[in-house]
C-alpha cells in the first residue's frame, strides 16, 4: 500500500466554505475530535506536534503494484522470495488500544488505516473500534477493490471519516496495469461514487514518478478530482520497497515544481504543500509516523528504519527520538527519501539485504546521526 | 604574515563559519540548501528599486553612483583577508532609498513587501509573491539590539543606503546569528527588513533555483511579538513567500541569516 496522508487532505491555503462545513460538521458531531484538531496549530507553535499515525496492522493485500512500499513487509515476500517466516510478535487489538490512549494523551488525533489493504482485513471493524472513532478522527486507505456502496455505508457507520482511494492514472489499462490488477480502474470509479453517494470524506491519491507531471493524463486526472470536488493527493515515488528496483521513477525537482504550479489551479497537493496555515515541508515525524505490524515506528511510509518499538519504548520517547533526529526533526522544504541523494543512498545501503524491516532502533536512526 | 595563518571568519564558498558560539549552529555544512548567485547587473537594480521602492521619483542616487560605491564595498571587502571569503560568496547589492522608518512592522507591510511582491512579479511574471502571514505586522517587529541593524535604519533616515546582503549565515539559529555578528568586523550588520526587501526589490530572482532548494532566509535582526518567532522569505518552487513560523532558537540546516556591508 502507498497511501498516505491527511495531512495532505487539510492542503489548500484558505478554509474554503466546503472545508468549513465539514469541519463544523466535525465540531457538531465529534467535538472532542474537533478540539484536539482546533489545538495543532497552537501545539506547532510550541514545538510540540501531532503527527497522524499510519496503523499497519496487517499487510495483507489483493493487489501487487509496482510502487508498493510495503511488499518487502509482506508474509508472501518474506515466503516466496527470502523463504523466510517472521516470528516477531505482531500487533493486536490490545496493542491499538494502548496506542491509542497513549496518542490521545499526547493531543494527538488522526490515524490511517492502512496496510496491505485495510479493506480485506477480517477485523477491520475491531481495529476502529479498538482506535475509538469519538477519540480519534479515523481515515482508511483503499485501493477500492471491494469499495461498493454498503460498504462504504458501513464504513461510514462505524466511525470512519475518511477514505483515501488509490488511483495511478486516468487511462485505465495504464492503471491496471501499475497496480497489476485487471479491472481495478474501473472498481476505484465505482468506489469514488460509493464514497461520496455515502457522506465519507475523500481525498485521492496517486504515485508521481518522474516526468508524470507534465503529461496531459496527469492534467486530466487533477482536472477530474478538481470538478468532483475531491482532493488529489500526490505521492513522489520513493526508491524503496517495490520501486527499489526503479530508480527511474524517483522525481526530480522540476517535477516537484511543476506540482506546486499546479496548485495554483486544481485542488492537488502533495504532503509538502502548506495546509491551512501550517508549513511543515517534509512530515517526516512533524506530520506523520507509520507504526508497522511489528510495533515499530518510522517516521514516514517510505523509510523503512524504526525510531522505537512501542512495546520498548513509549511514543513520547520514540516522537523524541525522531524530532531530534538532523534528518527528522528539523523544517525542510524538500521530500527526504523521495529527493535527497545523500539519504537516499544511506537508506539504499543500510537496507540493502536486510530480511526483516524496518531495521531497529540503532541499526538504521540513532541518536549519533549525522547529516554531514 | 604566512597566509595560511590569516583568520577569517568566512569559508571558501563565503559561509561565516560558527566558531565559538553558544547557540545552536552546524558546525559544518554538506551545502544541501544553497543560493545561486544571481547575474550582477548594477543599471537593472537601480532602475527596479527607482521603480517599485522610489515610486518612479529620482534617487539622490545615480545609477552610477550606486555601482561605483557597491562595487567599492566589494573591493574593500575584498581587500580584508578576514571578509574576503563573506565577497566571494553568494551576495547581491542593494540600494534602500532614504526613509524614516516609524513603526518598523507597519513600514514592511505597507511599503516595503507590496515593493518586493511589484519587483518579483515584473521579473518573473508567471510566477507569484505570496505573503502568507495574514495579520497586521504593525507593532510587532523590533530591531534586536545586538543585530547592529539600527544603524541601517539610522543611515537610512539620513540618506540613500548602499550595501550587499550576503545570506551566508547558512545553518543557523536565530540566537547564533546574533552571537555571530558580534564577532564579525564593525562594519557588517544582521539583515533585517528593509535591507532583505531593498536586496529582493533589486535582485527578486535570488530564490529562484531549477536544480535545487535554496534555504529559508530569516530576518534575523528582528524580533517578532513573541520569542522564538520569526519572520522570513522562502522560495515555493518557482515562487517567493513572507511569512511568519516558529524558529524557538533552533537550527536547520534549511534555515540562514544574512550578513549586510555597509559603507
Amino acid at each position: 500500500m502507498s497511501t498516505l496522508h491527511a495531512v495532505a487532505a487539510e492542503s489548500a491555503s484558505t478554509l474554503n466554505p466546503q472545508e468549513q462545513a465539514k469541519r463544523n460538521d466535525l465540531t457538531h458531531r465529534k467535538p472532542y475530535i474537533a478540539e484536539k484538531l482546533a489545538r495543532i496549530t497552537a501545539m506547532e507553535e510550541r514545538g510540540e506536534i501531532s503527527p497522524i499515525i499510519r496503523l499497519e496492522k496487517s499487510y495483507l493485500c489483493n493487489f501487487q503494484c509496482t510502487h508498493c512500499s510495503a511488499e518487502y513487509y509482506m508474509d508472501r515476500h518474506l515466503d516466496k522470495v527470502l523463504k523466510i517466516v517472521d516470528e516477531r510478535r505482531k500487533m493486536d487489538l490490545d496493542d491499538v488500544r494502548r496506542l491509542s490512549d497513549e496518542a490521545d494523551r499526547l493531543g494527538l488525533a488522526r490515524f490511517v488505516i492502512t496496510g496491505g489493504e485495510p479493506l480485506v482485513m477480517k477485523d477491520f471493524d475491531a481495529v476502529v473500534a479498538a482506535i475509538d472513532p469519538e477519540k480519534h478522527y479515523i481515515i482508511t486507505d483503499t485501493n477500492g477493490w471491494f469499495l461498493d456502496l454498503p460498504r462504504a455505508q458501513h464504513l461510514k457507520a462505524i466511525g470512519v471519516e475518511k477514505v483515501q482511494l488509490s488511483l495511478d492514472s486516468m487511462v485505465a489499462e495504464d492503471h491496471d496495469k501499475f497496480r497489476n490488477k485487471p479491472g481495478s480502474y474501473k472498481r476505484v470509479m465505482r468506489a469514488i461514487d460509493a464514497s461520496l453517494d455515502a457522506g465519507l470524506n475523500l481525498i485521492l491519491s496517486t504515485v508521481l514518478v518522474k516526468g508524470r507531471a507534465k503529461t496531459n493524463e496527469f492534467r486530466e486526472m487533477c482536472e477530474f478530482a478538481t470538478k468532483k470536488g475531491i482532493g488529489l493527493y500526490v505521492s513522489y515515488a520513493k526508491p524503496t520497497g517495490s520501486c527499489t528496483n526503479h530508480p527511474e521513477f524517483v522525481i526530480e525537482k522540476e517535477d516537484a515544481d511543476i506540482l506546486r504550479e499546479l496548485e495554483k489551479t486544481y485542488n492537488v497537493f502533495s504532503h509538502m504543500t502548506p495546509s491551512y496555515g501550517s508549513f511543515k515541508g517534509c512530515i517526516t515525524v512533524k506530520g506523520i509516523i507509520t507504526v508497522t505490524s511489528t510495533m515499530e515506528v518510522t517516521p514516514c511510509p517510505y523509510i523503512d528504519f524504526s525510531l522505537g518499538n512501542l512495546r520498548q519504548t513509549s511514543l513520547a520517547e520514540v516522537l523524541a527520538r525522531g524530532m531530534r533526529n538532523p534528518w527528522l526533526g528539523p523544517h525542510r522544504p524538500d521530500c527526504i527519501i523521495g529527493e535527497d541523494p545523500k539519504f537516499i543512498q544511506i537508506h539504499t545501503e543500510k537496507t540493502r539485504g536486510a530480511k526483516f524491516l524496518p531495521l531497529p532502533w540503532g541499526q538504521g536512526f540513532s541518536d549519533n546521526d549525522s547529516l554531514v | 604574515m604566512n597566509a595560511a595563518k590569516t583568520p577569517t571568519f568566512f569559508d571558501t564558498h563565503g559561509r561565516c563559519l560558527p566558531t565559538g558560539l553558544k547557540a545552536p549552529a552546524h558546525p559544518a555544512s554538506r551545502r544541501w540548501f544553497l543560493f545561486q548567485q544571481p547575474t550582477i547587473d548594477y543599471a537593472a537594480i537601480h532602475a527596479r528599486t527607482l521603480q517599485h521602492l522610489g515610486r518612479g521619483q529620482a534617487l539622490a542616487t545615480s545609477a552610477e553612483a550606486f555601482a561605483d560605491r557597491a562595487q567599492a564595498i566589494q573591493a574593500r571587502l575584498l581587500a580584508a583577508p578576514p571578509c574576503a571569503g563573506l565577497a566571494r560568496g553568494v551576495g547581491v547589492p542593494f540600494l534602500l532609498p532614504a526613509d524614516r522608518i516609524g513603526d518598523y512592522g507597519q513600514a514592511l507591510e505597507e511599503k516595503y513587501l507590496p515593493a518586493v511582491s511589484a519587483a518579483f512579479k515584473a521579473t518573473l511574471p508567471a510566477y507569484d509573491f505570496v505573503n502568507h502571514h495574514a495579520h497586521p505586522l504593525n507593532g510587532k517587529l523590533h530591531i534586536a539590539s545586538e543585530s547592529r541593524h539600527a544603524r541601517l535604519t539610522k543611515a537610512a533616515s539620513q540618506g540613500d543606503v548602499v550595501g550587499w546582503l550576503y545570506p551566508c549565515l547558512l545553518e543557523y539559529s536565530v540566537p547564533a546569528m546574533r552571537e555571530a555578528i558580534a564577532a564579525l568586523p564593525d562594519g557588517l550588520l544582521l539583515a533585517g527588513g528593509l535591507d532583505t526587501c531593498a536586496a529582493l526589490v533589486g535582485s527578486p530572482c535570488l530564490f529562484l533555483r531549477l536544480d535545487g532548494y535554496p534555504p529559508l532566509l530569516w530576518l534575523g535582526a528582528l524580533d517578532g511579538e513573541k520569542e522564538g518567532i520569526g519572520y522570513h522569505f522562502e522560495a515555493y518552487g518557482y515562487n517567493l513567500t513572507f511569512n511568519r513560523r516558529a524558529h524557538l532558537g533552533q537550527a536547520a540546516e534549511y534555515w540562514a541569516g544574512a550578513v549586510v556591508a555597509l559603507e
